[in-house]
């Protein structure tokens, strides 16, 4: 399954430009210690967070992309940036329960 | 023996000092404990130390030394430096341990060149594929992981493996995220042999008290807000430690905090 594929079918907006890429499993986590320890390259990264430094923390753990939950604002300057590294911002108004629930729907799992 | 003979057979780097390196140093005293240094230290000599406080060129100067050879690569904190220059301290850094770098001492002292069986191969400083110096500003939370996210293009460029330039990247990012939080200002200094990454990230700042409650997981003595930006879950320094193949951490309260991180390739 691909980002590009997951924003047709759960209605995800895209707010960065990026290239597509294959999403491998979900990491789910508002901490980014948490998400530098846990997440895999490759994964879905949900969370609510939306400041400048979810970027290059996007970047280095490598993730296929990031969903902000909850219809939050996500800043220009983050978009931005995400933007200038190849790195999926995309939002979603579902809270992170219910966009789980339908990434889990899709036969998606932590991996 | 010359000071500018032990720079050239330890490779080491000037950190503080004169460009004039000939000036003699009767022996080489070999320590990490202060009090020894102070108690057995002839004048004239050269310390060889893993120490890179203030507190060991304190010493050193106390013990009339003529110079301090920081050995393991140890970088010191601007505050060593300034010591180091207001005492009128050579200050140098080597990659060799400090048994290596004893013996290559030794070599000169007897006068002979080193054959490549008398010591370790380690003992032979290692080709530099590549060497930085960069700086992360404390508290701009804007540009927070931009130095690491550099790094990483970087070693990218170089093309090591993946996995490791990963596990370099979130290593990186930990610690430069502990100095924006924590600290002043830090110096990042990355360096790549053909066998291994260096890196070492030496701040000023107001230092950890406890390191050893630092290293639990869980531990954190981030602020509110920075906790609510999702830093400060007290992972960043047990993130390191699992990340790294060797880890060292070297702080003073009120001074400054040193990592010291290395990935074998």
């Amino acid at each position: 399954m691909t980002t590009q594929d997951l924003i047709e079918k759960i209605g995800l907006k895209a707010l960065s430009k990026f290239d597509p890429r294959e999403v491998d499993g979900v990491f789910v986590s508002d901490m980014l210690s948490d998400v530098m320890a846990g997440a895999q390259s490759g994964n879905l990264w949900v969370t609510v967070q939306v400041h400048k430094s979810i970027v290059p923390a996007a970047n280095l753990v490598d993730v296929s992309a990031v969903v902000v939950t909850g219809g939050k604002e996500v800043p220009k300057d983050t978009v931005e940036l995400a933007t200038k590294h190849d790195i999926a911002i995309l939002a979603t108004d579902m809270a992170s329960f219910e966009l789980v629930g339908k990434l889990y729907n899709l036969g998606l799992v932590a991996k | 023996m010359k000071i500018k003979q032990i720079k050239e057979t330890l490779g080491a780097t000037v950190l503080e000092g004169p460009d004039n390196l000939e000036i003699e140093v009767s022996q080489v005293y070999a320590s990490d404990l202060m009090s020894d240094v102070l108690a057995f230290g002839k004048p004239h000599s050269i310390l060889f130390t893993g120490l890179a406080t203030r507190q060991a060129i304190i010493s050193a100067h106390m013990a009339e030394f003529k110079a301090v050879v920081l050995v393991r690569g140890k970088i010191p904190n601007d505050n060593s430096v300034k010591m180091a220059r207001d005492t009128d301290l050579i200050l140098m850094s080597t990659d060799l341990d400090m048994f290596d770098a004893c013996v290559r001492a030794d070599s000169i002292q007897k006068g002979k060149a080193l054959s490549s069986e008398s010591v370790s191969e380690k003992a032979f400083p290692e080709e530099l594929l590549l060497a930085q110096e960069l700086v992360i500003e404390g508290d701009d939370f804007a540009s927070a992981g931009m130095v690491s996210t550099g790094i990483k293009s970087t070693l990218k460029k170089i093309g090591l493996d993946n996995v490791l330039i990963r596990r370099i990247a979130i290593s990186t990012y930990e610690a430069e995220m502990n100095v924006v939080m924590h600290a002043d200002k830090g110096k990042v200094f990355l360096t790549v042999t053909p066998t291994y990454v260096k890196v070492v990230i030496a701040d000023q700042g107001k230092g950890i008290p406890d390191v050893e409650s630092a290293m639990v997981e869980g531990f954190s003595t981030a602020t509110e807000e920075m906790r609510a930006m999702g830093f400060g879950a007290g992972m960043g320094l047990p993130n390191i430690n699992r990340n790294a193949d060797e880890f060292e951490i070297q702080s003073e309260v009120g001074v400054g905090t040193t990592l010291n991180m290395k990935f074998l390739i």
